[in-house]
């Protein structure tokens, strides 16, 4: 178990390791230069990675909180936690890159006429809700229920907030990828996809440092309370 | 089930009507809301359409989070909750029929304030109101849906007044969204016809079925 | 319904920081009338309503009739009362409605309120709003709602609490009269209620069962 937990930590450290720093080198001195956006389009590489990532947070999240429902075991609720906790923190991100991005091929920093920046903030402020209703319950079995069904609630947000900002609205993000495939040199593509790769190895970090952080202070309480001579 | 909700939205009605808590507040509150935001709005797009289509939509959420403060209210001053969640009724039934409640304020609400609307921004040339009225109808559902949904939520929360409408508020930013495309459509300007409805039916199916799958979890602790 | 058996195996609730309730084993048979006793703050409400799965458990569990109270099925919840500090009725309704109200949710059509009121001595009282009744009034009621669908299981929180006399009488007599056809647990500060209706008593202090 002990060996397990440490190969968690080890794997997407050595794995996060070489992948983003290769994305940076691929990214710089492989691809090619985009053909409209120039320079400006290399944080695609790091961006568009990023907020994937972060709904593949969002849903392990939302996977964990159907999880602790369930079997009703505190781990659960810990991870479904620490799911949605990196994933606002990697949403933060998205939404730093985002206008980096915004100003550099559209002149503002803000475009309300893109698409998937706008869906980030409706689920920014709704995961930020998540950690209000969290910490306004005393620890115990009513705030785990709870932060778990609103994590829950995620599982329908995320997709109805798509479709909604698509109705309302016209303007497009630049679209990279079609639905007839990739739009884009393999190298474009490959270098994506290593950057995709790198930031979730640097995820399954974060969420696994997080979670051995979070058990040895559970533990840490217990032990505590035994100390106490609750011994429970 | 049915019989159990009804029965728990009729206690809801009853108590509304003899102490009228909810009602006259929301009306005054939906009422304040759009003159501010009118105010607020007459430097610039103050006086078109659009903004008025807008503004109905702002007014009617914050007014329906006003509204859903006091969703379980009568069941707090005397734990009432826990005899309805002792008695042998689906415990879904307990948040259907606070949500049916909180439609029906919606709509007693919306009845008084559309019209009203209607006359103060366009008198002529305004939006076709049949659209108007069934995007409304459906949002009223998601709001009541999804902000039942979140009060039973923050029942046990130290600061539960203050929690609720930033539980609600992101919930529903794609009824706002949807219910204020549907609007400019019903100006006759061309957003998608339907879709904004569909949209709007979609949403109430989706949060119906996950609080419905969650419903066990909401209450009690 | 059969009155069923309740069984708590080391039971432990937290809030919080605080311990309520500290791996309570207990038993009690069908039919047993159960007095709990002990000082403000030793448990005793939490561990009722444990038993009526109004509160989940920190570790062990609360079965009733071999099923977690939590997830008790509507037919098990329906043989289930449980009346706790709070009168758990609408302030804004009358006392018919109150029991109108609870007969409908129980599924009893034919329930006499007129009678049940009676009954509780709250007769002339019974198309009042219960806003304005005292202490002693609403746990006469309370009382009245948790009888009304003849429970198999009944949980009483300090049931005399701001009863006068009569009202002391009537809730000895209600407890009478379940001994041996209902499972029956009370909490009380009343140190002779089990010499006076024969049942066990079971002691409690900070959180721990005697």
């Amino acid at each position: 178990m002990r060996s397990l937990g440490r190969l968690s930590t080890t794997i997407p450290l050595v794995l996060s390791t070489i992948l983003i720093p290769l994305t940076v080198a691929l990214a710089f001195w492989w691809t090619p230069e985009d053909f409209d956006q120039g320079l400006s389009q290399k944080i695609f590489y790091f961006h568009v990675p990023i907020a994937l990532t972060s709904y593949v947070a969002f849903a392990f999240g939302a996977f964990s909180a159907a999880m602790y429902l369930w079997k009703r075991t505190e781990v659960w609720d810990l991870r479904s936690y620490v799911g949605v906790h990196s994933g606002t923190i990697w949403g933060t991100l998205v939404l730093l890159t985002g206008p980096i991005w915004a100003k550099a091929s559209w002149g503002v920093w803000w475009n309300w006429g893109d698409r998937q920046i706008n869906v980030f903030l409706i689920l920014f402020l709704y995961y930020c809700a998540y950690f209000m209703l969290r910490f306004s319950l005393d620890e115990g079995e009513r705030r785990r229920s709870a932060s778990a069904v609103f994590a829950l609630l995620g599982v329908g947000l995320i997709p109805l907030s798509f479709l909604a900002v698509r109705i309302a609205q016209t303007l497009i993000h630049p679209v990279v990828f079609t639905s007839d495939g990739a739009a884009m040199p393999n190298s474009f593509l490959l270098t994506f996809v290593v950057g995709f790769a790198g930031m979730l190895s640097l995820m399954v970090l974060l969420i696994s440092t997080e979670m051995r952080g979070k058990r040895t202070a559970a533990r840490v309480l217990q032990l505590q309370r035994v100390a106490r001579g609750e011994d429970a | 089930m049915i019989p159990a909700a009804l029965a728990i939205a009729r206690v809801k009605f009853v108590l509304e009507l003899r102490r009228r808590e909810v009602i006259f507040a929301m009306l005054l509150f939906i009422a304040a809301t759009i003159v501010i935001v009118h105010f607020a709005l007459s430097g610039d797009t103050g006086a078109g359409s659009r903004a008025a289509a807008g503004m109905l939509w702002a007014a009617v959420v914050f007014t329906a989070v006003l509204g859903l403060l006091r969703t379980f209210a009568a069941e707090q001053e005397e734990g009432a909750l826990d005899a309805l969640l002792l008695a042998p009724i689906d415990r879904a039934a307990i948040w259907i029929g606070a949500a049916l409640a909180q439609f029906g304020f919606l709509v007693v609400v919306e009845v008084v304030a559309v019209p009203v609307w209607w006359v103060l921004f366009f008198q002529a040339g305004g939006p076709s109101i049949g659209t108007v009225v069934v995007a409304l109808l459906l949002a009223n559902v998601g709001i009541a849906l999804v902000g039942t949904l979140a009060a039973a939520l923050a029942l046990g929360a130290r600061t539960r007044d203050v929690l609720l409408p930033v539980l609600v508020l992101p919930l529903v930013i794609p009824i706002v969204l949807a219910g204020v495309t549907a609007t400019y459509g019903a100006f006759g300007e061309e957003v998608g016809g339907f879709r904004p409805l569909g949209f709007l039916a979609l949403y109430d199916l989706v949060f119906a079925a996950l609080a419905w799958g969650t419903s066990e979890h909401l209450l009690g602790d | 319904m059969e009155p069923p058996v309740v069984t708590l195996t080391e039971c432990s609730k937290r809030f919080g920081d605080r311990l309520a309730l500290r791996k309570a084993t207990l038993t009690v048979a069908p039919g047993e009338t159960i007095v709990l006793l002990g000082p403000n703050g030793a448990g005793k409400s939490t561990l009722l309503r444990l038993v009526a799965g109004l509160l989940r458990p920190t570790a062990g569990s609360a079965r009733i009739a071999g099923v977690d109270a939590t997830s008790a099925p509507r037919s098990l919840r329906a043989g289930i009362a449980y009346a706790g500090h709070r009168s758990q009725l609408y302030r804004g309704l009358t006392a018919r409605e109150n029991l109108e109200l609870h007969a409908g949710l129980h599924g009893q059509r034919d329930l006499d309120v007129t009678a049940l009121l009676n009954h509780v001595g709250l007769g002339d009282r019974a198309d009042e709003y219960i806003d304005g009744f005292s202490r002693g009034m609403l746990q006469r009621l309370a009382l009245a709602r948790a009888t009304a669908h003849q429970p198999a299981l009944l949980l009483l929180d300090e049931p005399a609490s701001g009863l006068d006399a009569d009202g002391r009488l009537l809730l000895d007599a209600t407890l009478r009269a379940g001994l041996g056809t209902r499972t029956q647990l009370v909490a009380s500060h009343d140190d002779e209620l089990p010499a006076r209706l024969g049942a066990r008593a079971v002691h409690l202090s900070a959180g721990s069962l005697a």
